[in-house]
Order: C-alpha cells, then sequence, then structure tokens
C-alpha cells in the first residue's frame, strides 16, 4: 500500500501524468463498450422492410423533435411480455437506423409510440394533435395548435436535409430530393407529423407478423 | 438509572414528547422487555390494518376498480408486512447503536430500540388509514406524519442519547440516510420480486 | 452569482413545467410556454446554468487556494464566465424557439456546441494552467475531481455532439439508431457522473474540510476512491437502455459496473461524513453547514438507488416511469442544490468580508429544501411504481388488467403533490436569493494575500 502511495504521489505532483491518467482511465470504458458497436453490423443493417424516411415523413419527424414529444413519449417496445400485447412486436435494432438521433425515450408520460403507425386515422390524430383534450377526456398532453397553421416548408430546407442525410449513408436518389420540394407542396406541418407518425413501427423484424 | 419503561409511554410520546425524551434519557431499559413488550405490537398493527382493509375494501392503486385478492395470499403479504417491520425496526436500532460511538452517544441496545418506538410510533398510529387501502390516500396522510416522525427524531435523539443537539443533529441526519436506502431497498427488493412470480403478476 | 441566477430561472421553469404536468392549459396555445420546450429549458438551466457556473466558479476559487497561486490568464477567466453565461442565455432562448438536437441534456444545436466547446478549453487553460503554477507540490484532491471534470465532459460531449450540420439551426447526428443510443447514454450517464457528481465532489472534497476546519478523514481512501470512481462510471451508461435493442453483452456489462460503482461513490460520502462528524460544534453557529451533512445523506441515497435501479429485475419495472424523475431529484435537489446551497452560503460571506445577512433564514430555508425534497420524492415513488407495476399488470387469463388511459388518469394527484414539492424547494431558494443579495450589499473589501508556503509533509 506504501508503494502505492508512492506511485501516485508522482501522479499528484505532476499535472501532465495526472490530466493524462484520468483521459486513460476514463476512456478505457468507452473503448470496450461503446467503439465495438460502432462497428457492429448488426446494429447498422435496415431489416428487409425498413426505409428511410420520405421528404413529408421527415420534416414531421423534425417537427417531432422540435417539440420535444420524446420527453413523453417512447419509441421502443421491450421484448416482455405485457408490453407486446400492450404496442405490438418488440423494436429491433434494424429498424431505426435511419434514426438520426434515435428517439427511444426516457419516459413514458404518454403512451408508447414506436408501432402507432397505421393504428389511429389521420383524422384522428389531426384532432388529438390540436387539442388532445377533444379525444382523450383526461389527456394532459400539451395542444399544439400552431403546426396546423404553419406550411411544411416554411423552412426552406428540406434539399439540404437530405442531401445531408445522404452523406451519411440514407439511400436516397438525387431524383428523390429534386422531387421533395413538390411533395411538401400545400401540406401544413400537421401533415408532415401525421405522416411520420402513420410509418412509425410499420416496419417489422425477421419472423414478426405484419 | 431506571430500567423500566411505562407502559404508557406510547401515548404520551403522542401528545407530550418532551416529557418522554427526558424520561428516556434517564432510563437504562432492558432491550428484551423493549422488544417483546413494545416493538413486537408497533409492528403488529400496520399488517392489522392492511389485512383489515384490503379484504373488506380491496386496494385502490388508482386505476379502474378495486383489487380483491384471495384471503390467503392477504395472510401471507401481512405476515411478509409484519417481518418486515420488525426486521426494519431491529435493524434501524442496530445500525443507531453502531453510529453511537462516533457521535458520543449512548451505547445500550435497549435505548436504541426505545429511539425506534419514537420514531415508528406516529407512523404505526397513522398506518390506521390502511384500513382504506387506497394508495394515494395514504401516501397523503403518511406524509405529514412521516414529517412528525423526523421532527421527533431530530428533537429527541440528542436528549435520549445524552448528546449536544449538534452532534445529534449529525447523528439524525446520518441515520435518515440510512433510512431512506433502506425503504429505497425495500421498493427494489419489492419490485424484483414481482419479477419473479412472487406477487401480483407482472407480464414480463 | 450567475449561478444562483439560473438555479432560480431554472427552478422557475420545473416549477412551471410541474403545474403544466397538472393543468395542460397553463402553455395558453403558445409555443414557447408549450411543455417540451419548457421542460428542455428547465433541464438545460439547471445543469448548465445553474450546475456548471456554480462549478466554474467554486473551481476557480478552490484552485487558487490550494495551490497557493493566484489564477492562471485571470482575464481569461473573467471571459469564461461571461461566455458561459452568455452561451447559456442564448442557448436557452434557442431551445424555446424550438432549436433542439433530440438528445437528452445535448439539445443544444451545433453553433451552441462549438461556443460550449470553446469556453470550456478555456476553462480548462485556465484551471490547469493554474494547477501548473503551484506553489505546493502535490495537487489536491479536489482538484482532482475538478480536472476529472474538465476532461471527462470534453471528450464526452465532443464525441456525442458530433454531427453534420444543415442550416444554422439544424444538424443531424453522424451516429443512427441503437449506436446513437449507446453514445447518448455513454454521454448522458456521465453527464451526470461527472458533473453533477464528480464536479460537485469537487467541491465537497475543498468545502466541506475548510467548513469544519479539520482535514480530510482517510487520505488513502480517497485515492482508491478516486480512481475506481473514474474508471467505474463510464461504463454504466446502457443501464438507460435495458431491454432495449442494444446488445446483451453491453446490458450486462452496464448492471455489473452499475453495481461497483456503489463503493467509491459510498468511500468518498463516507469520508466527508466523518470528516464532518468531528465538526458538530460548528453547527451551533453554521446553518451552511447543516446543508452539506444532508446533503451527503441524499447522495448516498442517490448513489445506491441508482445502482439498484440499474439491476434489470428492478429496471424492468422503472423503467419510463416516474420513478427515475424522482431518482434524478432525489440527486439533483438532495445533493446537487442542497450543497451548493451550504457552499454559497459559506462563500459569499467570506467573499463579501461580511457575515451572512440572515442566520434564520438560512435555517428556514434549510428546513424548506428537506421537506421539498422529500415531498418530491415521495411523490415520485408513489407514482413511479404505481405506473411500473400497472403498466405491466396481466389478470387471471393473461391479459392486460388496465388500459394506459386509465393508469395514468390517476396519476395527477402525485404530479399535484410534486408541484407543491417544486414550489416549497422553489420558495427556499428565493429566500437564499434575497438573503445572499443583503449580504452582497453590505459587504466590505476583502484583501487576499497567498499564504506563506511552510515546507509540507504527505
Amino acid at each position: 500500500m506504501m508503494n502505492g502511495i508512492g506511485l501516485h504521489k508522482k501522479l499528484e505532483e505532476n499535472t501532465g501524468l495526472l490530466i493524462f491518467g484520468i483521459l486513460f482511465v476514463s476512456s478505457i470504458g468507452g473503448l470496450v463498450q461503446v467503439l465495438p458497436s460502432i462497428f457492429q453490423e448488426s446494429l447498422k443493417t435496415p431489416t428487409v422492410t425498413t426505409r428511410p424516411y420520405s421528404a413529408v415523413q421527415l420534416i414531421g419527424r423534425d417537427i417531432y423533435i422540435r417539440e420535444s414529444c420524446s420527453v413523453c413519449h417512447s419509441q421502443q417496445v421491450r421484448p416482455l411480455l405485457a408490453e407486446v400485447k400492450r404496442y405490438g412486436p418488440y423494436t429491433r435494432a434494424g429498424e431505426a437506423v435511419y434514426d438520426r438521433p434515435f428517439l427511444w425515450g426516457s419516459k413514458r408520460t404518454g403512451p408508447d409510440l414506436h408501432r402507432v403507425g397505421g393504428k389511429y386515422s389521420d383524422i384522428w390524430h389531426r384532432l388529438h394533435l390540436i387539442n388532445p383534450r377533444d379525444v382523450v377526456r383526461n389527456s394532459i398532453m400539451p395542444a399544439y395548435p400552431w403546426i396546423a397553421q404553419r406550411a411544411a416548408n416554411a423552412d426552406g430546407d428540406i434539399q439540404l436535409k437530405m442531401r445531408a442525410l445522404q452523406k451519411l449513408g440514407h439511400p436516397y436518389t438525387d431524383g428523390e430530393i429534386e422531387a421533395a420540394p413538390g411533395q411538401l407542396e400545400g401540406l401544413m406541418e400537421i401533415d408532415a407529423l401525421i405522416a411520420y407518425l402513420q410509418v412509425l413501427g410499420t416496419s417489422r423484424g425477421p419472423g414478426d407478423t405484419p | 438509572m431506571k430500567t423500566e419503561i411505562s407502559s404508557w409511554l406510547v401515548f404520551r410520546l403522542l401528545l407530550r414528547p418532551a416529557g418522554v425524551f427526558e424520561e428516556l434519557s434517564n432510563t437504562r431499559p432492558d432491550p428484551h422487555i423493549v422488544f417483546f413488550r413494545y416493538l413486537i405490537w408497533l409492528a403488529v398493527l400496520p399488517p392489522l390494518f392492511a389485512y383489515i382493509g384490503a379484504a373488506n375494501f380491496g386496494w385502490r392503486i388508482g386505476a379502474a376498480e378495486p383489487l380483491y385478492l384471495p384471503g390467503g395470499d392477504l395472510v401471507i403479504i401481512s405476515i411478509v408486512y409484519f417481518f418486515v417491520l420488525l426486521f426494519g425496526f431491529v435493524t434501524t436500532a442496530l445500525v443507531a447503536q453502531w453510529m453511537a460511538a462516533t457521535y458520543g452517544a449512548r451505547h445500550s441496545l435497549g435505548i436504541h430500540f426505545a429511539l425506534v418506538i419514537i420514531v415508528a410510533a406516529p407512523l404505526v398510529a397513522g398506518s390506521i388509514i390502511h384500513l382504506f387501502p387506497h394508495i394515494f390516500i395514504n401516501v397523503i396522510a403518511l406524509i405529514p406524519i412521516l414529517i412528525w416522525s423526523m421532527y421527533l427524531l431530530y428533537r429527541g435523539l440528542p436528549i435520549v442519547l445524552k448528546i449536544s443537539p449538534e452532534r445529534g443533529m449529525l447523528m439524525a441526519s446520518a441515520l435518515i440516510g440510512y433510512l431512506l436506502v433502506a425503504a429505497v431497498s425495500i421498493l427494489g427488493i419489492s419490485v424484483a420480486m414481482w419479477g419473479r412470480g412472487i406477487g401480483p403478476s407482472i407480464g414480463v | 452569482m450567475f449561478s444562483v441566477i439560473w438555479a432560480v430561472l431554472g427552478m422557475t421553469a420545473g416549477v412551471y413545467v410541474a403545474a403544466e404536468l397538472v393543468w395542460p392549459t397553463l402553455d395558453f396555445g403558445q409555443q414557447w410556454l408549450s411543455f417540451g420546450r419548457l421542460r428542455t429549458l428547465h433541464t438545460n438551466g439547471v445543469i448548465f446554468g445553474f450546475g456548471v457556473s456554480a462549478l466554474m466558479g467554486t473551481a476557480f476559487y478552490s484552485v487558487q487556494r490550494t495551490c497557493h497561486v493566484p489564477l492562471f490568464a485571470p482575464k481569461l477567466a473573467w471571459f469564461c464566465c461571461f461566455a458561459w453565461q452568455i452561451c447559456v442565455l442564448l442557448g436557452g432562448i434557442s431551445l424555446l424557439a424550438g432549436w433542439n438536437g433530440g438528445k437528452e441534456y445535448a439539445e443544444l444545436e451545433w453553433p451552441f456546441d462549438i461556443a460550449i466547446t470553446l469556453v470550456w478549453v478555456c476553462f480548462a487553460i485556465v484551471f490547469f494552467g493554474t494547477i501548473a503554477r503551484r506553489r505546493i507540490k502535490p495537487i489536491y484532491v479536489s482538484n482532482w475531481f475538478y480536472g476529472a471534470l474538465i476532461i471527462v465532459i470534453a471528450m464526452l460531449h465532443i464525441v456525442n455532439s458530433l454531427a453534420i450540420p444543415v442550416t444554422i439551426s439544424k444538424s443531424y447526428s453522424i451516429f443512427s439508431g441503437a449506436q446513437d443510443a449507446i453514445v447518448q447514454w455513454w454521454y448522458g450517464h456521465n453527464a451526470v457522473g461527472f458533473l453533477l457528481t464528480g464536479g460537485f465532489l469537487g467541491m465537497m472534497y475543498y468545502f466541506l474540510p475548510k467548513h469544519a476546519d479539520r482535514p480530510i478523514w482517510s487520505y488513502r481512501l480517497s485515492i482508491i476512491a478516486f480512481w475506481a470512481f473514474v474508471y467505474s462510471y463510464i461504463w454504466a451508461g446502457p443501464h438507460h437502455l435495458h431491454y432495449n435493442a442494444i446488445p446483451e453483452w453491453v446490458q450486462s456489462l452496464a448492471v455489473v459496473m452499475s453495481l461497483i460503482l456503489l463503493a467509491p461513490s459510498w468511500a468518498t460520502m463516507i469520508n466527508g461524513i466523518m470528516t464532518v462528524s468531528g465538526a458538530w460544534q460548528k453547527l451551533r453557529t453554521d446553518p451552511a453547514l447543516k446543508f452539506i451533512v444532508l446533503s451527503l445523506a441524499f447522495y448516498g441515497l442517490a448513489t445506491f438507488e441508482g445502482p439498484m435501479m440499474a439491476i434489470k429485475s428492478v429496471n424492468v419495472v422503472s423503467h419510463f416511469t416516474d420513478w427515475t424523475i424522482g431518482h434524478v431529484h432525489s440527486g439533483a435537489l438532495g445533493w446537487n442544490a442542497l450543497i451548493t446551497f451550504g457552499t454559497f452560503y459559506f462563500l459569499i460571506p467570506r467573499l463579501m468580508g461580511t457575515g451572512l445577512y440572515s442566520i434564520r433564514l438560512a435555517n428556514i430555508h434549510f428546513w424548506m429544501a428537506l421537506a421539498g425534497t422529500m415531498l418530491y420524492i415521495l411523490a415520485m415513488w408513489g407514482a413511479g411504481v404505481s405506473q411500473g407495476l400497472l403498466w405491466l399488470s396481466l389478470d387471471e387469463i393473461g391479459e392486460l388488467s388496465f388500459s394506459f388511459k386509465d393508469i395514468m388518469a390517476s396519476m395527477p394527484p402525485y404530479y399535484l403533490l410534486r408541484f407543491v414539492a417544486g414550489l416549497v424547494f422553489l420558495a427556499g431558494a428565493l429566500l437564499m436569493t434575497f438573503n445572499l443579495y443583503m449580504t452582497i450589499k453590505g459587504r466590505r473589501t476583502v484583501q487576499v494575500q497567498p499564504p506563506e508556503v511552510r515546507s509540507h509533509q504527505v
């Protein structure tokens, strides 16, 4: 133990050694736990039915992020009996490869939305988003009337977004990027958000029922 | 130093705590007597109330209808509750006794049992709310009682264990730290047991 | 000073969002009052506004005293202070406007990511520059913790914020899906670990012995605990992702390391408790010491509850519930806020060359802080365990017992209790703000001389 104290004296008396020591010791965990997953193919490979988001869905997703929806709604069905009964097939990593950032969430003040696609009609979503209490009496979800008043292409950045994602490996064709502003024509933010919600969880892992 | 505690101590505690603290500071009770004559009965009451409430009214855990558990399960739960309480009382007294040296407090196990009685008595009295087992009502009723218990701990500990108020404050804080950890452990252990199939059935 | 302002602003945002969870129409249909925007303002305001300002301020103060030299590059230090405040202020406004990276505690978009990195580099230069110039050979333990704060947060922030900018207000993370999740929680958990835990332990290691006028109880323990802490905390990140779509081995490793982490955390707590237990006479005249003593008890609770919730069989019920929120606040209110309040009550009168304006107000604040914290924790334990149990509950024929809607409809009473708890805690903080303001008003000039260096035996 006294030798240990002697060794530590060196660290304590040398700024550079202390900095290096801290950096070294604190990197180990990241190198072992985080780095391999960056290279793990199964975490980077989309499932057969997973597609990158269309232009409209992408705008919708960015609105979801802007309004911090994932602070109350998770998007991760855990492989637990009760969860699968309540929400549907559990989440596979391959379904999330085009999610930048991931939106699995940490809290359910409202229900999980991972498999919400197709469960409610567009009209239901529209009413619910503009005022949740119109369709769910005791809901504490905030109302989002402003997204029905703002155009989906108000920021004019859809092509910039898709090109950036293309750089990151999303398989968008140049044709799709060209056509994107046209697809947003005449749509409001709420339409884009609904389009995003309706695609959620519609892809499947291997062996899942549709 | 006296070795007997009066039988009416618990009731006097709820009405005139200061006098009780003084009396206990001059008493050196026998741990066996304190345990068998007082602690055990304090541990019996909450499970008893809980059983009666649950059997007659059903547990209301907030959503929809009350939950009625089969009689056999209720008995087992009440017995477990009793032993958890008893275990809690005894370990708290032992932990306090272990801490006593650091703060220069009295060491006798009997007086630490008495300290536990001081803290537990209001909560045990308040557990009568278990007769109506609605979880939120229990929470609302027991929080002020808990605050009262903590107040009794801070005021009574230095007097009963014969140390200065400042050292008493430190020791009481340490004991509260231990109690918080114990409480959260009980939460964690219960939850882990549910996952193993002991308790309410959860689909994991 | 700024830290106190952010504390009040950040906590007010917190109380407001707590109210919105009870009365959802409190946003009056306005975007910038919407729960999503305000909650992000709350978390960023308290962590980066209140927390970092307090850490920077106390680091700059204590590094000078422990090294017996004035600050290296004092103008740069002033720059750090003001530049950071501007980052937090503008960043907060950007959050209200909806600029959001989408990752927890890393919501600020890329211009701010770059700005805070630059300020952080300046922070490092001033801090380590001062240490390099020191007149006492050994570097004191509080500086190891502050140093770890600076180095590790820099590493985590830079990696987790890697993104391709698209417009001034939007960028896309270079990580996606499961990989992004693992990187995010490597960052997120250790932001808690090295900022909210490590940095504040640095604060504790300096101010507690100073306050108590006694040396740290065990030097040897502080060494072992420090390195074990820096090593093991990093691995715990994936316990935020139990039963999620990440590899099993990563989750299991997180469980084991989270449990191991309990040891260095508690070792440090015990070091603090044993140091202060010899200084009990000071409690009579010093309300600030009470705050620090109680903060150690809550530190013990939070650092025990964390590893416990990292165990998969507990996590299966606690994940996604209000229990997690309760855990966060037992640490944030019980440990971080309380020790910072205690440090402010100790430090500011000293800096002002006068006594604290009102000891009585400080004592009242103490009881309010304790009550607010306890109420918060109990309300969230109640809500969280109920939610977790009921969401998973199956009836006799193996079907779900309750609908999600019905379960959550019974939560508002707990949310009301939590709102009251926040209100009480905030009110106490306002008392402190008044008290410190009056103390500053009554200030006298303080002359500081670096002390004589006598020969030190280690």
